[in-house]
């Protein structure tokens, strides 16, 4: 995978983060996924066509959905219910908007579809790529030491 | 300050209401679209509309256009949000007589500065 792909996620990522939830996130390792399937429990998906074509998801565990549902609204709530995932599926689309414009910088211009949630664990997904699926794992801090994951999923070509 | 967000989209109209609260503005009115929308204006006084872009009905640039063609509106600072970088979105809103736009993500110190910025263009 070019590298060139990988950087607009990370920086669509870092900023949406800091300027739409004043946090900051800590890239770990990036890996390649082995499934074809959701890394969290609350999953936003989007496909991006254009110059190229691929998909991206925005994966959290229930903890930290609740946490992004808190920091972006400004209301709790203490299980998934529609406006946690409505929730999840707004940051899902404004950091695919905002790769979109890194991708735009780099002259590959992209579309995005409308995004989608699921919830589940390990639940089965169409890349619409044959390329592997590329997994970046975010590191943020939900307060009192705890720190959660978002995992970033990409397929491009 | 009385505020009208106009999105589609009840999460954004939420996610805009928190980033208006930690700016200290906390009376929002909210409407689905421009159609909505200037059926609230007709019966509320309103200092400030922060506008999406995209929109069943009556779009962003459309309801832009019907508040800046209206005398009894067009005073009221607009700000529209996009999420679409692009000039061409851009141009089109400062030529159709926005006062400000901003571009998602946005902080909350953003969205103060742009607010200051359109209310300095009207002239209040």
């Amino acid at each position: 995978m070019d590298v060139k792909y990988i950087n607009p996620f990370i920086m669509a990522a870092q900023s949406v983060f800091r300027t739409m939830l004043g946090i900051e996130v800590t890239l770990s390792k990036p890996v390649i996924k082995t499934s074809r399937t959701t890394s969290g429990e609350v999953t936003g998906i989007m496909g991006l066509v254009g110059d190229r074509k691929g998909t991206i998801t925005i994966s959290f565990q229930d903890k930290g959905a609740l946490f992004i549902y808190k920091t972006l609204i400004g209301d709790e709530s203490t299980a998934i219910n529609s406006d946690v995932v409505d929730a999840i599926g707004e940051i899902t689309n404004i950091i695919s908007g905002q790769a979109r414009k890194e991708f735009e910088k780099a002259g590959i211009n992209l579309k995005a579809a409308i995004p989608m949630v699921i919830v589940g664990k390990e639940i089965e997904l169409n890349f619409i790529t044959t390329l592997p699926i590329v997994q970046l794992p975010f590191n943020f801090s939900v307060g009192n030491g705890t720190q959660e994951v978002m995992f970033l999923d990409f397929s491009f070509e | 300050m009385k505020v009208l967000v106009v999105d589609d989209f009840a999460t954004m109209r939420k996610i805009i209401k928190n980033v208006l609260k930690q700016i200290n503005i906390e009376n929002v009115l909210e409407a689905e679209n421009g159609k909505h929308a200037l059926t609230v204006l007709g019966g509320e006084e309103v200092d400030l509309i922060i506008s999406d872009w995209i929109m069943p009905e009556m779009t962003g640039i459309e309801f832009l256009k019907a508040c800046k063609g209206d005398d009894n509106i067009k005073k009221i600072p607009f700000i529209m949000v996009t999420a679409e970088a692009q000039k061409d979105n851009i141009m089109e809103a400062i030529k159709s007589g926005v006062d400000n736009y901003i571009v998602k993500p946005f902080t909350p110190e953003k969205l103060r500065e742009a607010i200051d910025k359109a209310k300095a263009k009207v002239g209040k």
